[in-house]
């Protein structure tokens, strides 16, 4: 499939973090492109920036010990970087939005449900509250809330873990916005209610032509969902490649690490999981060579000397690995 | 039955036994002083036949027991006695002192949500800068100060210094609405502060810490992402929130301060319940100190229930 | 203390940090907190050069407090008198000297006497629990009723203005705050007694019990002293400031203060000597408990926040 207009645009993100310690680099330099109605996926661990990317694009970085630099964000023709806080804060909510991991925590409790799902359309479009509040039911009414008419006026704790991720969704996509962000949003909620969040992000999607950002570290979401995939590891992008390359053809040895140690389907019972040793490196102080060299399986020696540049693999597969991985290609 | 509705009820039934355990406790405070109760209100120099009389009259020929008993039921009808000085009926006193300790109290505590709403607020959102630090400074100097020895400061310095205010004058405050705003309000001014100060300090504290935790929550990035102003997120999201603890904080100070008028209302000679309360102490009227007591006793065990109740109010989590 | 562990992998070095804490006593660590903590050092400091000055009074003051001399009546501070003189020409500032002990003296009284009291209520309410406990919290619950203040003002108008029924009084209206505390902690630490008393045989539950509950209380009783040593301070100098507690001609911060108010147009300095002293002692004592408190808890340890790692990750992943 090949996505005709550039909706965002991303050339060399950095997020880093001055604290007493010294400098995280949360983010050291990520460059990557989304497309109108694109299903994009970020896999990664916790700590590889996967999350702090996103916030990073949204404006959400506090600003004291956080800084972001690009050399642009560009969405729908726009700088984000240039925008002031006004003009970021139509942006939030309103043409990019996001819902979040923890859907007990996500809700402000004293709040209404409709009057928290209006509170963005009055922002955004301007409407008047009791306008709103007929939007919201509908609004509720399309994410699969029974009796939405008597529920707008309920409390977040009278909502299941499911429903209230429904109405984040409710929030997310009230104003239209033409790229969602899911950060980590099913990881908190049982295996079934995941699948029903994921189906009606899913369809939601296609009947609003909307692009959707997954971050997780869940493999099977990636490959039942994605378009693309961006593989990040300690703040760096070491791999992005269409859904097939990563899983058939992955070219970095951390994807490769990832792969090995998932169970799957078409292999052979016998064949043992191979974990990834060791633990994520410490952020502060990383030197310039490829991260992922301590707990490599398939390193060399050149990864010890040459700093690492994007390489392309082949076309729209872009690896920032040294080392030849063809090898190891399925198929 | 809800558990809100059976909480209430537990706290309630609580009261008949807090109240026994109090009136009892004033009660045999009075009795078991060494010496006749009666010849201690009276003096030294009353006729043996006036002894007499009014020990019968104060049911004091009666044994204890009987004695409280009587009392007991006397209270439960509206009666507590006469003040042995002013001959006047107890509850008539109290009715005429009570609201303008009320009073008193409610204009400390809105002096102290006037200050620490804003200063709280302020601390919460630059915390550990040198602002923060300069207002928790000034709450530990009102913490620690005793509300007379404030009342006397702010005394020196405006009224004597300054004079902006004059120094006593709320006498006339209980009858009269009239006259100009700064003489209905005025001269609340220095005596609300000097009351309110420690609240202030606690309540900033407490709003600082509230709010703390509560911008930290999840629901406020939630906010954030939705392009809420920063305004709003404060004002709506965030104070909505963190008042909860501070409003039912302010409750139980409210019950708490009118117990503690006492030296306010003597430095600025206002006719309330303290200094009554005080006269009463000085003078051994012991019908005044024992309804006096009780009265404030019960405001302050009512107070307390009321913050409970607000409580269970005001946070819709804990409805169910 | 943190403890690296590198190990050489074919293509790097793959270190593990472990972090391991040397065994010190939970008394050293404490204390070693505290002194980091600036406020609280200088109040420790502030306070026992006023215990000292006060315990000191009789020689280093230079004047008999007590002593009257009409001529002198009056006279802001000076050399003679560093801090002037009050209405029958006492010196103010041998006055507040004496007044301290009395202070002083009577907040630890008041402590000790609700300290005294109210653990073992509260060890009773909790070991034995059932309806002991409930009419014991009851009763502590009926006094708690009572804002502080006014039960003491009962209490001393009924018993008499002097200085021991003050102490008493606020004695008594301490009480039920350390109960509370108290039965809390036995009541949590009741039920792991029993389980030891059943293993380790022989040894009397009472003492396990004691030395338990103790050793969990202390944080908390520590800095309910502080609290309520500050509490009794202020709450002297109110009932002497209301002419109920300390009598005339006996020195007392609030009972100065009151003669302050009457001569306040004339002679203002005798304002700032009282004040400002009841200020320091309270201040100290807020700022030891804090600092108590803050060295006590094992979450504010400052020795154990040196590493990088985990902190930050939680807010960045």
């Amino acid at each position: 499939m090949s996505f005709k207009t550039s909706l965002l645009q991303v050339k060399k993100l950095k997020t880093h973090f001055h604290t007493q310690d010294g400098v995280v680099k949360a983010v050291d330099g990520i460059s990557f492109d989304i497309y109108e109605g694109q299903t994009i996926g970020v896999v990664g661990e916790s700590g590889s920036g996967k999350s702090v990317s996103a916030l990073s694009i949204m404006g959400l970085i506090p600003s004291p010990p956080g800084k972001v630099s690009a050399e642009g964000i560009i969405f729908e023709g726009q700088d984000l970087l240039g925008l002031n806080d006004n003009q970021m804060r139509g942006v939030r909510g309103g043409k990019i939005a996001m819902i979040f991991q923890d859907p007990m925590t996500s809700l402000n409790p004293v709040l209404k449900v409709g009057w928290q799902i209006a509170e963005s359309l009055r922002i955004h479009l301007g409407m008047s509250s009791s306008k709103a509040r007929r939007r919201a039911i509908e609004l509720l009414k399309m994410v699969g809330i029974p009796l939405a008419e008597d529920r707008v006026d309920d409390f977040p704790h009278q909502f299941s873990g499911g429903m209230r991720q429904r109405v984040m969704i409710a929030i997310a996509l009230s104003c239209g916005p033409r790229l969602l962000i899911a950060d980590e949003a099913t990881t908190a909620l049982d295996v079934t209610i995941q699948a029903q969040i994921i189906d009606l992000v899913n369809r939601l999607q296609r009947e609003t032509g909307t692009a959707v950002m997954w971050i997780t570290h869940d493999l099977g979401i990636i490959a039942g969902l994605c378009d693309r995939v961006n593989v990040m590891y300690a703040g760096r992008l070491v791999e992005s490649a269409s859904v097939e390359d990563i899983f058939y053809r992955p070219a970095h040895g951390y994807t490769l690490g990832l792969l090995r140690s998932i169970p799957r389907l078409d292999e052979d019972q016998k064949t043992r999981l191979v974990p990834i040793e060791g633990t994520p490196p410490d952020l502060i102080g990383i030197s310039a060579l490829c991260p992922f060299l301590p707990r490599c399986q398939v390193a060399k020696e050149v990864c010890a000397t040459q700093i690492p540049e994007v390489r392309r693999v082949a076309e729209g597969h872009n690896t920032t690995c040294l080392v030849d991985l063809r090898s190891y290609w399925r198929e | 039955m809800s558990n809100r509705l059976s909480y209430l009820i537990h706290r309630l039934a609580q009261i008949p036994f807090v109240l026994f355990v109090v009136t009892i406790t004033i009660f045999g405070l009075i009795h078991v002083t060494p010496g006749d109760p009666i010849q201690i209100m009276l003096g030294m120099e009353t006729s043996p036949d006036a002894v007499a009389k009014l020990r019968q009259q104060y049911h004091l020929d009666k044994s204890l027991p009987k004695q409280y008993f009587i009392w007991i039921t006397n209270t439960l009808q509206g009666d507590l006695g006469e003040s042995i000085r002013l001959n006047q009926p107890v509850t008539r006193m109290i009715a005429d002192r009570f609201p303008i300790s009320l009073k008193l109290a409610a204009s400390a505590l809105a002096f102290a949500l006037l200050i620490c709403i804003p200063t709280g607020i302020i601390s919460a959102i630059r915390r550990n800068s040198s602002t923060d630090y300069f207002l928790s400074g000034i709450a530990i100097f009102g913490l620690s100060i005793p509300n007379f020895a404030l009342a006397l400061l702010l005394i020196f310095v405006f009224s004597i210094k300054l004079e902006w205010f004059p120094i006593t004058g709320i006498g006339s405050m209980a009858t009269k609405m009239e006259g100009s705003l700064w003489q209905t309000f005025g001269p609340y001014i220095l005596p609300a502060i000097a009351l309110g100060a420690q609240q202030t300090a606690i309540l900033q504290r407490l709003l600082r810490s509230s709010m703390i935790d509560v911008l930290s929550q999840d629901y406020i990035r939630t906010a954030r992402s939705k392009g809420v102003p920063g305004w709003a997120i404060l004002a709506i999201h965030a104070l909505k929130n963190a008042l909860i603890p501070v409003v039912t904080m302010v409750a139980i100070q409210f019950g708490y301060l009118i117990g503690i008028t006492i030296t306010i209302e003597y430095i600025f000679a206002i006719p309330g319940m303290g200094l009554t309360l005080l006269n009463a102490v000085v003078n051994r009227d012991f019908p005044v100190i024992q309804g006096f007591t009780l009265a404030i006793a019960i405001f302050f065990i009512f107070a307390n229930i009321i913050a409970d109740i607000l409580y269970t109010l005001l946070d819709p989590r804990i409805r169910y | 203390m943190v403890d690296s562990k590198s190990r050489m992998t074919s293509f790097g070095k793959l270190t593990t940090e472990t972090i391991k804490f040397r065994e010190r006593s939970t008394l050293v660590i404490a204390g070693r907190e505290f002194t980091r903590n600036r406020a609280a050092t200088a109040g420790l400091v502030a306070m026992t050069i006023l215990v000292v000055l006060s315990l000191l009074a009789p020689v280093i003051s230079p004047y008999v407090p007590i002593t009257i001399n009409l001529r002198e009546k009056l006279k802001p501070p000076s050399w003679e008198h560093y801090l002037g003189t009050d209405y029958f020409g006492r010196d103010v500032f041998s006055r507040l000297l004496y007044g301290g002990r009395i202070s002083l003296t009577v907040g630890l009284l008041v402590v000790t006497f609700a300290v005294l009291i109210g653990v073992p209520i509260g060890l009773t309410a909790g070991f034995f629990g059932g309806r002991v406990d409930n009419i014991l919290m009851r009763l502590m619950d009926a006094f708690l009723s009572f804002p502080p203040l006014l039960l003491a003002v009962a209490i001393v108008g009924i018993l008499g203005p002097d200085i021991q029924n003050v102490m008493l009084a606020l004695g008594i209206v301490r009480v039920p705050v350390f109960a509370r505390i108290v039965r809390g902690s036995t009541l949590s630490v009741r039920e792991e007694v029993y389980i030891k008393a059943a293993k380790s045989i022989g040894v009397h539950p009472l003492r396990i019990a004691i030395s338990h509950i103790l050793r969990n209380i202390v944080s908390s009783i520590v800095v309910q002293i502080t609290v309520n040593f500050a509490a009794a301070i202020i709450a002297e100098a109110s009932l002497s400031f209301l002419g109920l507690g300390s009598q005339p001609p006996d020195p007392s911060w609030g009972r100065d203060l009151n003669e302050a108010r009457r001569y306040i147009q004339d002679a203002p300095w005798l304002l700032f000597g009282p004040v400002v002293t009841i200020m320091i002692a309270v201040l100290s004592v807020n700022y030891i408990g804090d600092g108590l408190r803050d060295a006590l808890d094992p979450r504010s340890w400052r020795t154990w926040q040196n590493k990088k790692s985990t902190g930050l990750q939680e807010q960045i992943s």
